[in-house]
């Protein structure tokens, strides 16, 4: 049932269609696109059309920005969602899935000084469901879906859990805005990773896979079996993303390749091609 | 009867290191998707319950049934699921058949925590401290799952040292079974409750149990008629019995020298459970580079005394023997005539007499048991007894943990082709009833609490073994009249 797809960084390769067929030849199904700012993404249009035309599966763009849709600054809240505005358009030409993001990442926690966040609750709300919908609104006009990344607290203070965001996208009220779960963050704030993905189920939109240490899966403590059990049972059809970092001991390259057979393996399945 | 001091090593469902069940990106059957949500519901977070509503708590042998299968979903959970139960095991060996969970309240289930007050009255028999448990047991069916569960994944098992760890609480069990309980004194562990065998309420013990003084109605308030149909539940006066039995065993401290044991009853399903369980512990042993065959020849020591103890040739099966009953011939007590479905679970002993393990492959499809030619699913009792009930609780209706056991006897001796029609069934009834505690064995109608976690796991363990044989063959509808 899982598909299988790489972020980019981690691949092996000077373009799109070099690491594609590193990655294909490892067992991934598709890439992973990472989405600067400065409307970067968009600049890189010919070379993704190009790439898309080579027969390179690009479902998903993961942002990867200083700031984001909920920061504290309205100017830069502004160009964020500029940003991931013109990053879901490129990703729906390229005939993706969607583009996730976080609430904010690395701009506040709950749990460091100074502990107290510059803005009320009342307020924070409303600049995450303006900011939702708003995304949401611009993502269903162009047929795409955005994901909402729950972190963990010590990298953003406003959605955590998978609850959280299921209930912002619940009073959004757009089918284009959808949870986007990270198996890494999910084992900090979920006190059971496999119940929180059933009850969530209806909203997964997308799934970005590392182990407990944010390596590759395979090289922390994660409960694989359970998590991917609960994901199968969820119904989930889209892709098991790799984002992640990398063992250091390990060849950078083997351990990007260890990772599909790993997560066929524990999801009680053969790798591709292997059959019975 | 004599058997072989080393018994046959087989095992009738091997189960490989992880299993490729299906290509990556093929899709799960719906029923495993909708098994493995009923267990993720069902898991506490070290343990998992049987059922929300009924049973809150942790149940012994339903927790081995639970690992069997969730072994398929997660092996790191399906082992924590046993480390968690053994983890209650009290100081004599026990495993207390309830390990009740502080947090829900008292009224949820009777008897409750106050009743059993194992801290305190179970102390000289070395009940955990800090724990609450009931004082009585269920069937020994661990050391086959911790097997079981070992083998879905050894790496991670070795890794976690799970064999190492259970291994001594296991045969802390196995003693304590065979040293405490062989009341009889001829080689079988003995129960002392009708819960213990875990058919609370089959009709072989009504005899046993009408000697005994039902407790008074007033000194005690069932929780299990909130959730479930009292039609389908035992009647109260046996319930009073059931009260004042577990209340003589407390008040005597749970020691089984110094209590009275006015119900002993020898069961085959029990002991058989305990053999199938000894040649597992031979193979733990075996795997942590130990010596199995004290295990082994405890095993066929088990099974020459299921067949010296409890075989009818007359009936075609196994009895239980009522040890307070006058006997006449020179074992002690006497051979009780009701036919449970546990009298054929000694299928489960690899090293049965040829006989006696023909005699009742036929007496499971005879007119008693009717499997494969009146019913879907081997029925807990007689068909044709009295007391037959398809609905009440142990007095007739299917029983998944059983058919499961029986799906693997007919295995173990021979039977595959009878086997994969029942495995068939197990699964159609599984889905069919969203998972019920128990089933109708004519119409596999679900009775009984849904979303039971056993029935969910055994369904989800019998997939898996049909996946890796690639397919075993999907029975045609049955055309039932």
């Amino acid at each position: 049932m899982f598909r299988t797809a790489c972020q980019e960084q981690l691949l092996p390769g000077a373009t799109l269609q070099e690491k594609w067929e590193f990655a294909a030849a490892a067992g991934y199904d598709g890439i992973e696109l990472r989405g600067k700012g400065d409307f970067h993404f968009r600049e890189r249009l010919p070379a993704l059309r190009k790439a898309q035309a080579d027969g390179v599966p690009m479902p998903t763009v993961c942002v990867d920005m200083p700031h984001f849709f909920a920061a504290f600054d309205r100017d830069r809240r502004r160009d964020a969602l500029a940003q991931m505005k013109s990053q879901l358009s490129v990703i729906a030409e390229l005939g993706g899935a969607g583009a996730q993001t976080p609430a904010s990442y690395g701009m506040f926690s709950r749990r460091l000084p100074p502990f107290t966040p510059p803005r009320g609750e009342e307020e924070e709300r409303e600049v995450l469901l303006s900011g939702l919908t708003e995304l949401g609104e611009h993502a269903r006009a162009e047929g795409v879906t955005l994901f909402l990344e729950p972190l963990n607290r010590y990298e953003d203070h406003m959605v955590n859990r998978l609850e959280q965001a299921v209930e912002l996208i619940g009073a959004v009220g757009l089918d284009s805005v959808r949870v986007g779960i990270d198996s890494y963050h999910m084992n900090i704030e979920e006190a059971d990773p496999p119940a929180a993905i059933l009850a969530a189920a209806p909203y997964i939109g997308h799934a970005q896979v590392s182990d407990s240490n944010r390596f590759q899966p395979g090289a922390g403590h994660l409960d694989w079996a359970a998590w991917l059990g609960a994901l199968e049972s969820a119904g989930y059809r889209g892709h098991l993303a790799l984002e992640c970092r990398l063992t250091p001991h390990l060849d950078p390259a083997e351990a990007v390749r260890s990772v599909p057979p790993f997560l066929a393996r524990m999801s009680g399945a053969a790798p591709s091609g292997a059959g019975r | 009867m004599t058997s072989p001091a080393v018994a046959v090593d087989r095992d009738p469902a091997p189960a490989p290191p992880p299993a490729p069940a299906r290509a990556f990106g093929q899709a799960a059957p719906p029923l495993r998707r909708s098994a493995c949500r009923v267990l993720i519901g069902n898991w506490t977070g070290h343990s998992t319950v049987p059922s929300h509503g009924l049973y809150p708590h942790q149940w012994s042998w339903n927790s081995a049934f639970i690992a069997i299968g969730l072994r398929h979903l997660s092996p790191l959970r399906a082992q924590r699921e046993l480390e968690t139960l053994l983890g209650a095991q009290w100081g004599d060996g026990r495993i207390p058949h309830i390990v009740f969970n502080r947090a829900v309240p008292l009224g949820a289930y009777f008897p409750s925590p106050d009743f059993w007050r194992s801290s305190t009255a179970g102390a000289a028999a070395g009940a955990p401290r800090a724990l609450e448990t009931s004082g009585i047991v269920q069937p020994p069916v661990h050391a086959l799952a911790a097997w079981l569960v070992h083998r879905a994944d050894p790496e991670a098992s070795a890794r976690r040292g799970f064999l190492a760890r259970v291994h001594p609480r296991l045969v802390a069990w196995h003693r304590y079974l065979a040293d405490r309980r062989d009341l009889g004194g001829g080689g079988l562990a003995a129960v002392v409750h009708p819960w213990e065998p875990g058919m609370d309420n089959s009709p072989c013990w009504d005899g046993p149990l009408a000697r005994i003084e039902p407790a008074a109605a007033d000194s005690f308030r069932r929780a299990d008629l909130v959730h479930g149909a009292a039609a389908d539940r035992p009647t109260d006066l046996d319930y009073g019995r059931y009260v004042r039995l577990a209340a003589e065993y407390r008040d005597h401290g749970y020691r089984d020298a110094a209590a009275a044991h006015p119900f002993a009853v020898e069961d085959p399903g029990f002991n058989a459970l305990f053999a199938a369980s000894e040649h597992a512990l031979a193979r733990i042993t075996q795997a942590l580079g130990g010596e199995p065959d004290v295990h082994r020849e405890r095993a066929a020591a088990l099974t020459d005394a299921l067949v010296a103890r409890l075989w009818s040739r007359e009936a075609g099966q196994f009895l239980s023997r009522d040890l307070r009953a006058d006997g006449a011939g020179p074992v002690t007590g006497r051979l009780v005539r009701a036919r449970s479905a546990a009298g054929l679970l000694p299928l489960l002993a690899p090293d049965l007499p040829p006989a006696v393990a023909g005699a009742l492959l036929e007496t499971v499809r005879g007119a008693h048991f009717g499997l494969g030619t009146t019913v879907r699913l081997l029925p807990s009792y007689d068909l044709r007894g009295a007391a037959f009930d398809p609905h009440r609780y142990w007095r007739g209706p299917a029983w998944f943990n059983v058919n499961w056991l029986l799906e693997r006897g007919l295995r173990l001796h021979g039977a595959g082709e009878r086997a994969d029609a029942l495995a068939g069934e197990i699964l159609r009834a599984a889905e069919d009833s969203h998972f019920a505690e128990y089933v109708d064995p004519y119409t596999g109608a679900g009775r009984g609490t849904r979303d039971f976690s056993w029935t969910a796991a055994l369904a989800l363990d019998l997939l898996a073994r049909r996946a890796r044989q690639d397919p075993a063959p999907v029975p045609a509808p049955r055309k039932d009249s």
